[in-house]
């Protein structure tokens, strides 16, 4: 049997559930970010995935900007992560309410 | 001439303005003096313009200004001086004049002294507008300027609850009538195109009769309600909280003469649809019989007077209805005359008695008041009709007209009413003048008026005594402006229906004399025979229609107004407003709780949203796609 | 400085109000009338160089602000607008005179100067958005006014007041923009000029859809029954000079609007919605009237009676002839002097008692008998006595609409009984009687800074009712122009037979009979 574009759709797509799933169900801000960047890569195989099956270059291109932005995000969001560690002395979601309405 | 209709017309103004600055001063007797003499003037010029008329036969027609001009609306300020406005113009600034220099004696210790003369002569001023202007919209203003007036003297003296309720009742009533007269005013403009006389005139024998039908009922209730014809009545007899010379002026002479004016003037329309002019006769006439009625047992010696007056205008109407407007308009100028004298007469009683008004509690005044005993004892002859009063010749003439119009009912009541009319006059100077002295129970002392006063009702007195020999010349002067003729019954007839009259007159005299100018009569204290019966107190009630009224439409406006505002306005219209405005509210308040804060629900509710788009997205497509578009 | 005496009308007011956050305080009040009358004697400029033989705009300026979407800054004026704006100029004076002890009295002239800007804005703007941004803009100063210096339930009041006129003004603005939507289909370019506008003719059911949506923002500013009820809150709570300014020119900016807007536009809507709209009429009329009737709170009493008036002014407009729509332009004239006086003369009272209520008062006349006498002259001008202001506005507004419905219009005509009846009771409880309550035995007459205010507008309500020719030729030459557009306009047969043909010689023979009308 031949991998074809369906199965890496499908793999996308399960690598976006769990993503999902990470982010509804993560109380934990670390793990966020890990189900984040689980739901951006989703989306990247699906980009570079329908890329080559079109043979059009701009979905892997997509793919690359997205990386460099996750990983900047990455910096952003972990140097802010630390900093309310440091402050609160907890990443718990739970506590992090100073936005409610 | 212009200049003396200018110096006629507006020397009332000026008087009223000079006497105004003076209002919030303490009592000047040179306002008085002053507004007399302007109102003198004004006396004059009428007469220097009478005598042009009679002389040349030519009106004079001027036009000042333009008042409002739109579309194809032009209305000026036009006044038209011919045979029936100077006839009105004479008898508004005879009896004004009259009325201003007694008023110098009559509110000789009153407070608002320079102010009455204001009011006084801005009445003459807006009388002067409504008879002279030769246009319905000049007509209009001097209407509600004579209302405005007839508002501010009626409930003069402000402080009393009774006079400030009558005077906005009286306001409100001819407020209803104006409506019916504005309606007629817009029927004849985009009716005719024009609101002038003349041009509206001439064009309304082109108009279907339909038409004119409605012009000329909305014409007349606007007048019915100006000369308090029923339904419209009862301000009349509640206007008399007025200071007296007001009632003699406004509420006897002049303005409530106004509404028949308003139909003489108006003849050429209302000869052309005579069966309205029937419904205007059939309604005086009710009206002449109806407030006879309540005359006859009233004991408010003012109110006898006003319910005389309607009865009065009744007959007038009466006669324009049936197409003798010379005869109506003869009868307005007699009847202004005496009952001018009669009401100023009451003022001095008035005067004398401390304002005691039930003629009950006076009896025997001739001996102190024996001038004014001799001009009531004049004015009610000639209000009664007997030769060779002034109101003999014009009453006589209104019977004549209807006899000789074959209209036998109205003939019959007019008559019935002549010897009411005659009966409950001499009750009240039976009353007020002869038998014992009933006042002296009371305390007081009586006084004749001053005696300038008596000077100043001398003409009034001339014209109740001479004026009935005028009724040719009279009649010369203003057919050619109203077209009538002379009622001319055969002789013999006519003799038999003089002397008749007379009869039936004298008769009524004679009994009102009988009953109650004996020493038996007591001051009533509600509990012989006559006053617990059911006429009595019907009469007494004035058939209970101010009740009636009072019951049935103000107190049900009043509660209906209460209910709009407190159910309608604020349950209703501004509930459902608040209401909006709160759903929107609520729904931002219940939704807030979405923004818990909690990073982790909050991106629950975004994969929520995200899954309904994804759906919504889905089905959309798959309705694109199946829909065979 | 004529090319752009308009530009100065609007700016001037703001430029100075920015420049009075600079002048102390004590000398505030100096200069908030210096200003006040300079801007007045500008606005007499303009009727002074106004042509009262053009029956088009005047004093055109236009300066493009977005071009590629056809928004224009344009001005101009013609016969409608001219006194209008005269109108506001004076009130923005005498307001600003006759200011009483009012706290933070230098913020209150700075408001005033702005709300004076937005005012003229309003009435000068030909162009839509600008006349859009006026109009909202006109609500800032106001909100501020009822706000800050209102009474007890003022933040009700002003919010309520911001948010309902607010609601309406969006759905107009939709139909601005769809407005200008049609016209780019129709001409190929963007505009928002309500001059281009006039030129195009729209199907009737385009027409009836924009008019509803013009018809809610502009129903609410007047405000017609049953959008009134913000109107009582906010005069019950405004401070005396709030309440002045918007019964006098803010609620006129609506009828404007309609005559400005509604009238040319959509002229066939304008015959089709023509009985629905006097039937809402004529029950502001009487509703309001009765409501009237029942207040016990004398300046509430004033408040709906301008309600009532609008009705009469409304009606007026929707009459489609020349004497309705001319009287109801000289009502909203006459309805802003006799509405203003009465709101300051009220002021006057609650500045000695500090309460509204007639109960708390009667038998005034006796120890003020010069308020009384001036209130009584405005009473009777409010009720619409001949030879007053509103007289000729009134009788010409009910005339204009007698030709379209004998019914209707005897209906709306019970207003002058209604209208006798509220007024002469308010009348009766505040002034006549005895003196009963002690507080009013010593109160001192209307003083010399309180008859400044009022007399002038006594003088101009009675000088207009005896001479209304100077105002009255004007608005009946633009008026004429803008009836002629419609009946050129017009594509329906209704709205053809509605619309009088001012180009045939006039036929005065009523179609229609009364009789019809009763069977």
């Amino acid at each position: 049997m031949e991998i074809g574009l369906n199965h890496y759709l499908v793999l996308s797509t399960i690598l976006f559930a769990i993503g999902l799933v990470g982010v509804m169900r993560r109380k934990n801000l670390l793990l966020l970010f890990f189900a984040t960047e689980i739901l951006l890569n989703a989306v990247n195989i699906a980009f570079a995935a329908i890329s080559h099956y079109y043979g059009d270059m701009t979905g892997q291109m997509f793919a690359f900007f997205i990386i460099a932005v996750a990983a900047s995000e990455v910096a952003v969001g972990l140097g802010l992560l630390i900093v309310w560690y440091k402050r609160h002395g907890s990443i718990d979601l739970d506590v992090l309410t100073t936005m409610k309405g | 001439m212009e200049k003396y209709l200018y110096i006629a017309l507006f020397a009332p103004l000026v008087s009223s303005l000079f006497s105004l600055l003076f209002t919030a001063t303490p009592k000047k007797l040179f306002t008085g003096i002053v507004a007399s003499l302007l109102i003198i003037t004004s006396l004059i010029s009428s007469s220097i313009l009478l005598t042009h008329i009679l002389e040349t036969g030519e009106p004079i027609h001027v036009t000042m200004m333009t008042w409002m001009q739109t579309g194809g609306l032009y209305i000026p300020f036009g006044f038209l001086v011919d045979q029936v406005s100077v006839t009105m113009m004479m008898v508004v600034t005879l009896v004004s004049s009259v009325v201003h220099v007694y008023a110098i004696g009559y509110m000789d210790h009153d407070k608002g002294f320079n102010r009455f003369f204001a009011w006084l002569s801005a009445f003459v001023f807006s009388m002067m507008i409504l008879v002279m202007s030769d246009n319905y919209a000049g007509l209009f203003i001097g209407w509600e300027g004579v209302g405005l007036c007839s508002w501010g003297l009626i409930g003069f003296w402000f402080h009393k609850e009774s006079a400030t309720w009558a005077a906005n009742e009286a306001f409100i009533m001819n407020r209803i009538a104006d409506l019916g007269m504005l309606i007629g005013l817009f029927l004849i403009y985009w009716n005719t195109g024009t609101l002038q006389y003349d041009g509206a005139f001439a064009a309304f024998h082109q108009l279907p009769t339909a038409t004119l039908t409605w012009i000329g009922i909305f014409l007349f209730i606007g007048a019915m309600g100006k000369s308090a014809q029923f339904p419209l009545h009862t301000w009349l007899a509640d206007a008399m909280e007025g200071p007296t010379p007001v009632s003699a002026l406004i509420h006897a002479a002049t303005m409530v003469t106004a509404g028949v004016y308003l139909v003489i003037r108006s003849h050429e329309l209302y000869s052309l649809i005579p069966h309205v002019g029937l419904f205007i006769a059939s309604l005086g006439t009710f009206v002449a019989l109806f407030a006879a009625s309540m005359a006859l047992v009233n004991r408010d010696m003012k109110r006898v007077i006003a319910y005389s007056t309607l009865s009065q205008l009744g007959y007038m109407f009466a006669a324009a209805g049936l197409g003798a407007y010379w005869v109506a308009l003869f009868h307005l100028m007699a009847h202004a005359g005496f009952k001018a004298l009669l009401f100023l007469g009451a003022g001095n009683v008035m005067h004398a008695m401390k304002d005691e008004l039930d003629p009950f509690k006076m009896g025997g005044l001739k001996k102190v008041m024996k001038w004014t005993w001799i001009m009531m004892v004049i004015g009610s002859l000639a209000l009664a009709g007997v030769i060779p009063f002034a109101g003999f010749f014009s009453k006589d003439t209104i019977l004549e007209a209807a006899y000789s119009g074959n209209h036998m009912v109205i003939y019959g009541v007019l008559l019935f009413t002549a010897g009411l009319t005659a009966f409950y006059s001499f009750r009240l100077v039976a009353l007020i003048f002869h038998g014992e002295e009933r006042y002296k129970l009371f305390g007081v002392h009586p006084h004749e008026a001053y005696r300038f006063m008596l000077v100043a009702m001398s003409p009034l007195l001339l014209v109740a005594i001479v004026v009935g020999i005028l009724q040719t010349p009279f009649f010369d002067m203003v057919e050619e402006v109203l077209n009538g003729h002379e009622y001319h019954i055969e002789h013999t007839l006519a003799l038999i229906m003089l002397v008749g009259t007379q009869l039936f007159v004298g008769l009524a005299i004679l009994y009102a004399y009988v009953k109650y100018a004996n020493s038996k009569i007591k001051v009533p204290d509600g509990t012989s025979k006559i006053e617990n019966s059911f006429a009595y107190k019907l009469l007494i009630n004035q058939y209970y229609i101010p009740y009636a009224y009072e019951e049935y439409i103000v107190k049900p406006y009043r509660e209906l107004s209460e209910f709009f505002w407190q159910k309608i306005d604020v349950k209703v219209v501004d509930a459902t407003v608040d209401g909006i405005a709160s759903i929107i509210y609520n729904t931002g308040e219940k939704t807030r709780d979405m923004q818990s804060g909690n990073l982790s629900t909050m991106l629950r509710w975004m994969v929520v949203g995200l899954i309904i788009l994804l759906s919504l997205a889905v089905i959309f497509g798959f309705t694109v796609k199946y829909s065979g578009v | 400085m004529l090319d752009h005496i308009l530009s100065i009308l609007i700016f001037f007011p703001a430029l100075a109000a920015v420049f009075g956050f600079m002048i102390q305080k004590e000398s505030m009040r100096t200069y908030g009338v210096a200003v006040a009358l300079i801007e007045f004697v500008l606005s007499l400029v303009l009727w002074y160089a106004f042509d009262n033989n053009v029956s088009g705009m005047q004093f055109v300026e236009n300066i493009p602000l977005i071009p590629a979407f056809g928004i224009n800054y344009s001005l101009g004026i013609d016969g409608i607008s001219l006194f209008i704006i005269i109108l506001s100029a004076f009130f923005t004076f005498l307001g600003i005179v006759s200011l009483t002890d009012t706290p933070k009295v230098k913020y209150m002239i700075i408001t005033l100067l702005f709300l004076q800007m937005t005012m003229a804005g309003v009435f000068a703007a030909l162009d839509a958005i600008v006349f859009y941004t006026f109009w909202e803009l006109s609500l800032v100063p106001m909100l501020y006014i009822i706000g800050a210096w209102g009474g007890p339930l003022r933040i009700y009041a002003s919010i309520k007041f911001f948010l309902y006129t607010f609601a309406g003004s969006l759905v107009m603005l939709v139909g601005m923009l769809f407005m200008a939507y049609f016209y780019h289909q129709a001409a190929g370019v963007w505009s928002f000029s309500i001059l281009d506008w006039y030129r195009l003719v729209l199907p009737e059911n385009f027409q009836l859809w924009l008019f509803v949506a013009f018809f809610i923002g502009f129903a609410i500013k007047v405000p017609m029954f049953p959008f009134h009820t913000w109107l009582p809150y906010a005069h019950g709570q405004a401070p005396t000079i709030g309440s002045v300014i918007l019964a006098a020119i803010l609620l006129k900016m609506g009828t404007y609007a309609f005559v400005r807007f509604s009238l040319p536009l959509f002229p066939d809507a304008a015959a089709y919605f023509m009985i629905p709209i006097a039937i809402l009429a004529v029950i502001m009329i009487i509703y309001t009237s009765m409501v009237a009737y029942a207040q016990k709170d004398i300046k509430q009493v004033v408040a709906y009676s301008s309600i009532a008036h609008m009705g009469v002014i409304i009606l007026g407009t929707f009459a489609l002839n020349v004497e309705g729509v001319s009287g109801s332009i000289f009502l909203m004239l006459g309805h802003g002097v006799v509405a203003g006086g009465l709101f300051m003369l009220v002021g006057v009272i609650y500045d000695r008692r500090h309460t509204k209520l007639m109960s708390e008062f009667g038998g005034l006349a006796h120890v003020m008998p010069r308020y009384a006498t001036i209130f009584g002259i405005m009473m009777m001008a409010s009720v619409g006595l001949p030879l007053t202001i509103n007289f000729v506005g009134e009788f010409l507004s009910l005339l204009g609409f007698y030709q379209q419905s004998h019914i209707l219009t005897l209906l709306a005509g019970t207003g002058i009984i209604v209208g006798a009846i509220y007024m002469l009771a308010a009348y009766k409880k505040a002034f006549f009687g005895e003196v009963t309550n002690e507080a009013n035995k010593n109160l001192p007459d209307i003083n010399k800074k309180e008859l400044f205010g009022i007399i002038p507008l006594v003088i101009v309500a009675i000088w207009l009712g005896v001479y209304p020719k100077p105002v009255l030729g004007p608005i009946n030459n633009s008026v004429t122009s803008i009836i002629k557009l419609m009946h050129a306009k017009a594509t329906t047969e209704l709205a053809k037979e509605r619309i009088p043909d001012l180009t045939k010689p006039r036929v005065f023979l009523m179609k229609k009979t009364i009789n019809k009308e009763v069977n």
